[in-house]
């Protein structure tokens, strides 16, 4: 009976101990997550802080003085290159290191080491696209032929690991103990991946799958017209009639029949627009103060932590502020005190797939060039939390990998949905290149001379940069490594057999679309089409919609005596120019006899709309529901069948609404009766107010748009509680504020060029990414308001500022 | 006096070592000086149950509960001020049940091992 005793409570104890300090599925090990000596609370970070404090650290070359602002912004001196990226990646590490963590390990699709094994298909898909194997080609361009670079990247990674090395298990950021894992040292190559997933954001979609089946189903005709090569409504990024003062190079000549066929049976879903970027300057003569004024405010999804991190940096031949991406040397976006400039997505046509011959079932060697040519084989070991690893091989053609082998594309994951199978990726991510050099160079930049030279190092993802600087110059350039290709190269699904389908390098990056003090006065883009249809070279067939890109050039072209206060309410208009497009014409179309009593005070509700976004707009809310119910209406029944396709753009449905009243795509091809446009219109309509009223109950203060949009910032990892409340905001993804759902203004810049330069700007979180800071979210407000922080930018580490409130001193010894 | 031994000596040793060295010290000091199981279990218990929520405290009052707060939410609870007081129960428990079974468990094993015929005075 003793022995018993003795055995039964020493057994009690010892399981749960086990229990308490193991993680099983998603629940954390709660001894360790909660007791209070290295769990959660020790992430609780006190109001108040030292004001003064000095850190000894090995490996820098001199001593760094880091000054934060109210914001605790931090404003970096250092006296050399070295130590001043080696700070930058210490003090980021210090706020942001989870994030750079999990998105790294996201992008080299190593989740799996983390959660297990429900990542595992993530993992092998971001492998198989070759995420790690572009990475690895850039570490080794860089050391081949730009160890300037290299010197840059690595100082970085010295300042995140003398961060790591810091650290005891209690000062771990939280996301760690929640999620039961260690930080790993830091390489070049993480900062590597994080610019390859930016990639993956912004020049990573392609729809040439869906384009094949469309051809393949409607034949060329029909497809020429529903996928127009170029839109219906533009206002491209250079304005129309800029002259091209260089002679081109030879354009590759189309083959007669270039296109690949296939199809399977996995339904896709349509795709999003209205993910993109706002920027634009306008010059001195448009001004109060008679210098340019520049404004940008990239679109992206917004999480928590912040997506950019604020940072002055100042060292010999430098001193800059503005945002950085956390992972990655330099600011991003910001301004010096002679120039400023900002970036918006390009969206050129830098995807194409491959359809592949193999030999034989042993995937050995592929058909290219009349003869067969050896496959080379990367194998890729995905290691498992509590599982083994797993080996996955990558067959690599010269075009890039063949994502996914026939039949062996996961049937249920929706990123793989517009991946066709036996193709081969040419991607420009897997490129090698100095892309992190440009911004090394534009943080030092004195004039439009250096801004054009630091463009030249830029590849990917392709980006309008938009530039004012202090002597009177604006200028746009969409910018990256563009493959020389023949019209329409790439729409389709190509035949990887022909060397006539390859990319026949490049457009030289100084013929690269450009345009400098406009006659206009100003210079803008919004993910619109680049140029007008007399630039020699192919870039792609389609941009995103003209809707923001031409709302921003009617105001800024009758906007004189410009400010900060006018560039920002710009900023956050909320108009739609879709709803100025199509409106009228879909109100005419609805007979308001046949609406009940409900339906007829929603319609006048719409009807009186002006038409801006706002947040207590309902008739956005109704407008919103009825135009996309509309587009689903009019197309599903031709492209929303088994093969997988994608439906023609919101441009070419304006067009078929304003011009085609009686197209046959009106009708539904799936009832006995024809269906015109009325009856679609009509449809819709009722289909908008009945789904409002059975969500939101009868008309009322409850459809205001901001609470049917219901905004907000989740946390990047989806962890509840650490994501932002619902955001009351206006805006749209038809309008300049283009707020939607989790997307939106990641950050929102405005630069008063003159002398000095200042800066105003704001982002929807806070510089620290400890859900215990009170530094987290702290910004969200200002932001939400439509409001923007004067920015702190200092000359000296000895200026004296009341916004200064913490000065941190880094030493080596 | 063994719930002060239980209490000192786990927070002498976590601010080197994991949390679960609180089941050993409880086990060891229960082993050596517990009178009885009620006596072992109860100083085990309370003394992790004070230790944590005073620490705890210690971190989430500057914090004003801020973090707390978040991740009640996290585990459930809804967006509520005082979630914190919940997390620190559930954290003060957590703590108490593993020292009180370790406790208890030294001690039968005392009990098992090294029988003594005479009373043991509480201590």
């Amino acid at each position: 009976m003793r022995y018993l005793k003795a055995l039964g409570f020493t057994l009690i104890a010892l399981i749960l101990t086990v229990v308490l300090n193991t993680k099983f599925g998603d629940t954390p090990p709660l001894g360790k997550l909660l007791n209070p000596f290295r769990g959660f609370w020790q992430n609780a970070e006190p109001r108040h802080y030292d004001k003064e404090n000095t850190l000894k650290i090995r490996g820098l070359k001199g001593t760094v003085s880091v000054a934060f602002d109210e914001r605790m912004v931090p404003h970096i001196f250092a006296n050399n290159d070295y130590d001043l990226y080696f700070a930058q990646g210490y003090i980021t590490a210090k706020d942001r290191l989870w994030q750079m963590d999990f998105q790294t390990r996201f992008a080299a699709g190593r989740l799996s080491e983390v959660v297990g094994s429900k990542a595992i298909e993530l993992d092998r898909y971001q492998r198989r696209m070759g995420m790690a194997y572009g990475a690895e080609n850039m570490i080794k361009v860089i050391a081949e032929k730009y160890p300037e670079v290299g010197k840059i990247t690595d100082a970085y990674a010295d300042g995140v690991n003398a961060y790591i090395n810091s650290l005891s298990p209690a000062e771990y950021p939280i996301e760690f103990k929640i999620l039961d894992y260690k930080p790993e040292k830091w390489t070049s190559l993480n900062s590597a991946l994080l610019l390859k997933l930016m990639s993956a954001t912004l020049a990573g979609g392609s729809d040439e799958f869906y384009m094949s089946n469309i051809l393949k189903k409607f034949g060329p005709d029909v497809t020429k017209n529903l996928f127009p090569d170029y839109p219906f409504r533009e206002d491209p990024i250079i304005p129309k009639g800029t002259a091209w003062d260089f002679k081109p190079l030879e354009i590759p000549k189309a083959p007669d029949n270039p296109t690949s066929m296939q199809n399977s049976s996995i339904r896709t879903k349509q795709k999003v627009d209205g993910i993109g970027s706002n920027n634009w300057a306008v010059s001195g003569s448009k001004s109060a103060s008679g210098y340019p004024l520049l404004e940008n405010d990239p679109h992206l999804d917004l999480t928590l932590p912040a997506i950019w991190y604020q940072i002055q940096l100042n060292a010999p031949g430098v001193n800059v502020y503005g945002v950085s991406i956390p992972g990655s040397p330099c600011v991003i976006i910001g301004y010096n005190q002679k120039v400023a400039w900002g970036v918006t997505n390009v969206g050129s046509d830098v995807l194409d797939w491959y359809n592949i011959q193999f030999k034989d079932a042993s995937h050995k060697e592929y058909f290219y060039d009349n003869k067969w040519n050896s496959v080379k084989q990367r194998i890729e070991h995905i290691a498992i939390r509590g599982g083994e690893t797993v080996d996955d091989t990558v067959l690599y053609t010269h075009h890039g990998p063949v994502v996914y082998l026939d039949n062996k594309k996961p049937k249920k994951f929706s990123k793989a949905a517009n991946v066709p199978t036996g193709h081969a990726l040419r991607w420009i991510a897997h490129e090698g290149s100095p892309d992190v050099y440009t911004f090394h160079l534009l943080n030092r930049a004195k004039n439009y001379a250096d801004y054009r030279k630091a463009l030249t190092y830029y590849y990917a993802p392709a980006q309008n940069f938009a530039f004012a600087s202090v002597d009177n110059y604006i200028a746009i350039t969409p910018n990256g490594y563009f493959p020389l290709k023949w019209e329409g190269q790439g729409k389709f699904l190509l035949d990887g057999s022909k060397p006539e389908n390859d990319w026949h390098g490049r457009i030289p990056a100084e013929q690269n679309p450009t345009v400098k003090n406009p006659p206009r006065g100003f210079i803008s883009s919004a993910n619109q089409s680049s140029t007008d249809q007399t630039y020699p070279y192919y870039l792609s067939w389609e941009f995103g919609s003209y809707n923001r890109g031409h709302r921003i050039n009617k105001r800024l072209t009758v906007m004189n005596h410009a400010t900060v206060d006018s560039i920002r309410s710009l900023q956050n208009d909320n108009y739609s120019i879709l709803a100025e497009d199509i409106l009228p014409t879909l109100l005419h179309a609805v007979n308001t006899e046949k609406l009940s009593a409900t339906e007829n005070e929603a319609f006048n509700l719409v009807k009186d709309w002006d038409k801006f976004y706002n947040a207590d707009a309902i008739g956005a809310s109704i407008f919103e529901i009825w135009q996309a119910k509309l587009g689903m209406e009019i197309w599903n029944d031709e492209f929303g069948g088994a093969v997988p396709m994608r439906m023609p753009s919101r441009d070419r449905t304006v067009e078929l609404l304003l011009n085609e009243p009686n197209a046959k795509w009106y009708d539904n091809v799936n009832t006995p009766q024809k269906e015109t446009r009325q009856d679609l219109v009509l449809h819709s309509f009722k289909f908008s107010v009945d789904s409002l009223q059975r969500k939101y109950g009868s008309i009322g203060k409850s459809w205001q748009w901001a609470n049917v949009k219901h905004s907000h910032v989740p946390h990047l990892a989806k962890i509840a509680g650490f994501g932002s409340k619902t955001l009351m905001n206006g805006g749209s993804k038809s309008s300049v504020n283009a707020l939607g759902e989790t997307n939106g203004p990641s950050w929102r810049m405005i630069v008063a060029l003159g002398k000095p330069n200042k800066g105003f700007g704001v982002f929807p979180g806070g510089e620290s990414g400890n859900p215990g800071s009170f530094f987290y979210d702290n910004l969200i407000d200002t932001w939400t308001n439509g409001k923007l922080n004067e920015l702190l930018f200092m000359n000296s580490k000895t200026d004296q500022s009341n916004h200064i409130k913490k000065r941190t001193t880094l030493t080596n010894n | 006096m063994l719930i002060i031994f239980i209490a000192l000596i786990s927070l002498l040793l976590q601010f080197f070592l994991p949390w679960w060295i609180i089941a050993p010290v409880a086990f060891g000091l229960a082993f050596w000086r517990a009178a009885s199981g009620k006596h072992a279990f109860w100083s085990g218990f309370l003394a992790l149950f004070l230790l944590w929520a005073v620490m705890a405290l210690f971190k989430t009052i500057p914090n004003e509960n801020l973090l707390a707060n978040r991740v009640g939410q996290m585990f459930g609870f809804p967006d509520w001020a005082f979630n914190w007081i919940i997390m620190l129960l559930i954290t003060a428990l957590v703590g108490a049940l593993v020292s009180g079974f370790s406790a208890l468990a030294g001690f039968y094993c005392r009990e098992a091992f090294l029988p003594e015929p005479q009373e043991r005075k509480a201590v």
